[in-house]
């Protein structure tokens, strides 16, 4: 199980047979959302260079598409793969600086953005893909990649929190969203959103959301395609931040935490969906 | 015009405010790299995010020397007249040959390949001197192919003079970026972006450098970071900072600074009589005149 230490510019990797936690990655400037493409290429967003990045298996990194309509994208936090090696990520704006002189603006917009590599020409592009969004944050697929699941978490006073699904369309765009989720407020403030989540083998969505300071407090949810709440539990941490199925059956979730703790629940009851092909032998140069 | 901050008397004595402050280029994504040829009478620059080295003679105008550059950043020549670059991009210190071939000198340390070659400098003896920061790393808009940082460490390299060695001689640095060396060379001066500071490092006879001593911090609320730098015959430290160029004795006192009217990068000495003050911003390369001469370049 891989995870970001992202402060840290680090990825580690618990190995769930022995325990230990080693180093995987390291100098990999605040990179976030992490995910293994179909055919077992790793890519990584990275926060401070504005990039989503391969992580090649000889230990090297590459950069994909940056540019979105000629501009420089905003800062990317998450990201789903989907069965045509499409990457769907989430590119809200941050309060932290990127690295560098400050000399591209951010976009005006923060959305869902695909990128899509041209085989044959080995060229990445970006597609701008949400237009109603302003605080993209975490991402998934249904098994099917027929929709796509988007939390808008604005955890500010007043900020908009919601679970969102949008039907994939055959052009290639998306359909209007239905929102199957909303966190409120209460006297203490907000109620933390999503921070990020998955899907399961089922296409149910797991969730991880709240914080001590409001509302019921740090919670794996898990919701139906339809967005009945069908799993609440609270979490014994602040904060859960992202999650992930794991170990060889696919029936344990892992849990990150805000304070940097990784926590694994075992047979959690559901399954995590296993990628259609194994890691392939591929070869980097 | 010069737009001046007087700090101390003796800054009136370096810099002039009636000294032109000439625009001889604009148009750049982001300008590095000036370097005076002696030889031939021109000057080069970067645009590292516009992958070009470009030239510009007195008199007659700019062109396109080499594009792509592979995002070069700081340039300079050794004795023989070769043009030695700051790899960028190519994460290397590469030489541009008589024939125009390019001859790569540096690239890898104890194995690892080194982070992104950031600002270089040739001594006397032919050793070259390079800042190692891990930019064309991370940067929005100036990437290296390969993005790893392999080194844990962002220090300053040496290039013995017959290119068989590559030695770290600093360290110590977070994010080294313009380096000098005093007159005589007994001193190099490497600053810090990260840190904001000008450290100072004893040459020993090896070519190895001495533990740091602290010789500036950089002061003001302006936009601007240490740099580029350069020192003139006398050993005052020309450095970019807040507001433009802050021009510091050889004791490490803040003399003053000439303001520069966009985010300055970099300076060189250049002209014949090395006078001229060329710099490099964003999106300009200006020239300006001061009255003692820099250190010439080979």
């Amino acid at each position: 199980m891989l995870f970001s230490a992202i402060t840290e510019g680090r990825i580690l990797r618990y190995e769930p047979a022995s325990g230990n936690v080693t180093e995987f990655r390291k100098h990999t400037n605040r990179t976030n959302g992490l995910a293994f493409a179909p055919e077992g290429a790793l890519y990584g967003c990275q926060e401070s260079s504005r990039r989503v990045i391969h992580f090649a298996d000889d230990g090297s990194s590459a950069t994909t598409a940056f540019l979105l309509d000629g501009r420089y994208h905003n800062q990317p936090n998450n990201l789903a793969i989907d069965l045509q090696g499409r990457i769907w990520f989430s590119d809200p704006w941050s309060e932290l600086r990127a690295s560098g002189p400050q000399i591209f603006a951010a976009l005006e917009h923060a959305s869902v953005l695909r990128l899509e590599l041209d085989s044959f020409r080995k060229l990445w592009s970006i597609r701008r893909m949400t237009y109603d969004t302003v605080a993209p944050r975490a991402v998934a697929l249904s098994p099917d990649d027929s929709t796509l699941y988007v939390a808008e978490t604005d955890n500010s006073p007043f900020g908009r929190r919601e679970l969102r699904a949008y039907p994939i369309l055959p052009d290639n765009t998306l359909g209007p969203h239905t929102v199957l989720h909303t966190f409120g407020r209460d006297y203490r403030g907000e109620h933390r959103g999503i921070e990020g989540m998955c899907t399961d083998s089922e296409g149910n969505i797991v969730a991880c959301a709240g914080w001590r300071k409001s509302g019921p407090g740090p919670l794996v949810c898990v919701f139906s395609p339809g967005g009945a709440i069908i799993e609440s539990h609270r979490v014994p941490f602040d904060q859960p931040v992202n999650c992930a199925f794991g170990d060889a059956d696919l029936g344990s979730l892992y849990v990150t935490t805000a304070g940097g703790e990784l926590y694994r629940v075992r047979n959690c009851g559901r399954q995590g969906r296993v990628l259609p092909t194994a890691k392939s032998s591929r070869s980097a140069q | 015009m010069l737009e001046l901050d007087r700090v101390t008397p003796a800054f009136a004595r370096l810099v002039s405010a009636d000294a032109p402050l000439d625009r001889i280029y604009h148009g750049l994504s982001f300008g590095e790299g000036p370097l005076w040829n002696r030889r031939d009478g021109t000057f080069l620059w970067v645009d590292i995010v516009g992958d070009t080295i470009h030239r510009w003679k007195p008199g007659v105008g700019a062109e396109v020397f080499i594009r792509p550059s592979n995002k070069a950043n700081g340039l300079t020549f050794d004795k023989e007249g070769r043009l030695c670059v700051a790899g960028w991009a190519s994460r290397s210190v590469w030489r541009v040959e008589p024939d125009g071939s390019v001859t790569t000198l540096a690239s890898h340390y104890q194995g690892k390949r080194i982070n992104s070659p950031n600002d270089i400098v040739v001594r006397s003896d032919g050793s070259i001197y390079f800042t190692d920061s891990p930019g064309a790393l991370y940067n929005v808009g100036m990437a290296a192919e390969d993005l790893q940082q392999y080194l844990d460490f962002q220090g300053v390299f040496r290039i013995s003079p017959d290119g068989a060695r590559l030695d770290a001689v600093i360290a110590d640095t977070v994010y080294p970026n313009g380096l000098a060396f005093t007159p005589d060379e007994s001193v190099l001066y490497v600053n810090d972006t990260r840190l904001g500071e000008i450290r100072a490092y004893d040459m020993r006879p090896d070519g190895s450098c001495g533990p740091k001593r602290l010789f500036h911090k950089l002061a003001g609320s302006e936009p601007g970071i240490a740099d580029g730098m350069k020192v003139d015959r006398e050993g005052n430290v020309y450095c970019t900072g807040p507001g433009g160029i802050h021009v510091i004795g050889s004791d490490g006192e803040l003399l003053g600074r000439i303001r520069i009217p966009d985010h300055c990068t970099n300076m060189a000495w250049g002209d014949p009589d090395w006078r001229s003050l060329y710099i490099t911003t964003y999106s300009s390369v200006f020239r300006t005149r001061v009255n003692v001469p820099g250190v010439p370049v080979w």
